[in-house]
């Protein structure tokens, strides 16, 4: 019986390490990100980000992100280009409500990272991947990438016109344990 | 000629401005935003007594050219160029946290009607002559 016992803790305490080894940490989405775009001509934030960051620097191989972007939370600052931002002839923000990233794999690149994975816009999706840093402060933390998007690539507006086929997108991301 | 018609044009403007004042109030007071941070009360008041100053100076430089037709031409045209300016407030860009961009232009553009109806509301009273 006593065997037993010290078998079972054995076994529990191993399963508890082993545990704590393949789960990374979660964060949790802070409420001052900035997830905003750009080109010469039009710029703006996306107002609603979501979703879930599990990240550990030690440990890339069990983190992974599942975000998301509500298209209609878009603000260029002027109601005549929200609204042509959703229309159906951009984004079609009632057909696809969300933008929809999920990662496959994350390296270290350089002195950040790399994360690639499916990045949905639009209907289309596609494997995309998206360079960011990490910096820990406190208890807290900050995760922050810019890079760009062709939207042609999710066939997002007509090609050429007023608007650059390639937007630089930012995104900041403050998260908490 | 001059003279009376700049005083007309400070007036009226004033008048303007107040009226946007008022207009800007009941406007905040029923839809929330009254966008104070953008269209501020030294911005109304320059814009309005501002923009009848201008009125004031073309109004004086079209009467050495039409004589007799000058007031029916400058009315048309001042309320021309009025209606022509509010492509301005539905193509300005706010600062990005203001929540309801889609309101500003239901602010802005009556806003630049009050000079010119102040002008033409005044100038039978100071500028009958003119």
């Amino acid at each position: 019986m006593k065997r037993l016992i010290i078998f079972s803790g054995t076994l529990l305490l191993a399963a508890a390490v082993f545990a704590f080894n393949i789960v990374s940490p979660l964060w949790k989405i802070g409420d001052k990100y900035n997830v905003s775009f750009s080109s010469n001509e039009v710029g703006g934030i996306f107002k609603v980000f979501k979703g879930t960051i599990n990240f550990d620097e030690a440990n890339l191989a069990v983190s992974n992100f599942d975000v998301t972007v509500d298209v209609a939370s878009i603000q260029t600052g002027n109601a005549l280009q929200n609204k042509h931002a959703k229309s159906d002839e951009w984004f079609d923000a009632a057909k696809y409500p969300v933008i929809h990233y999920v990662s496959k794999k994350i390296v270290k690149a350089g002195a950040g990272y790399q994360v690639t994975g499916d990045l949905e816009i639009h209907g289309v999706k596609k494997e995309f991947t998206i360079p960011f840093n990490f910096v820990k402060k406190g208890a807290g933390a900050t995760f922050a990438g810019t890079f760009k998007v062709n939207r042609n690539d999710f066939h997002i507006g007509k090609p050429g016109g007023d608007v650059s086929d390639v937007i630089k997108v930012e995104i900041a991301v403050p998260v908490t344990k | 000629m001059l003279k009376k018609l700049l005083i007309l044009a400070v007036v009226s403007g004033i008048l303007a401005a107040v009226a946007s004042l008022v207009y800007q109030k009941v406007y905040a007071e029923s839809l929330g935003d009254g966008f104070k941070n953008i269209i501020s009360l030294q911005k109304i008041f320059v814009a309005c007594i501002g923009a009848n100053i201008v009125a004031a100076i073309g109004y004086f430089l079209l009467s050495k050219v039409l004589k007799g037709h000058t007031e029916a031409v400058f009315n048309i045209l001042f309320a021309v160029i009025t209606i022509a300016t509010i492509v301005y407030p539905i193509g300005y860009k706010l600062p990005l946290d203001v929540e309801m961009p889609e309101l500003f232009p239901g602010l802005a553009i009556p806003m630049h009607f009050f000079p010119v109806l102040g002008w033409m509301t005044l100038k039978p009273l100071f500028a009958k002559n003119i």
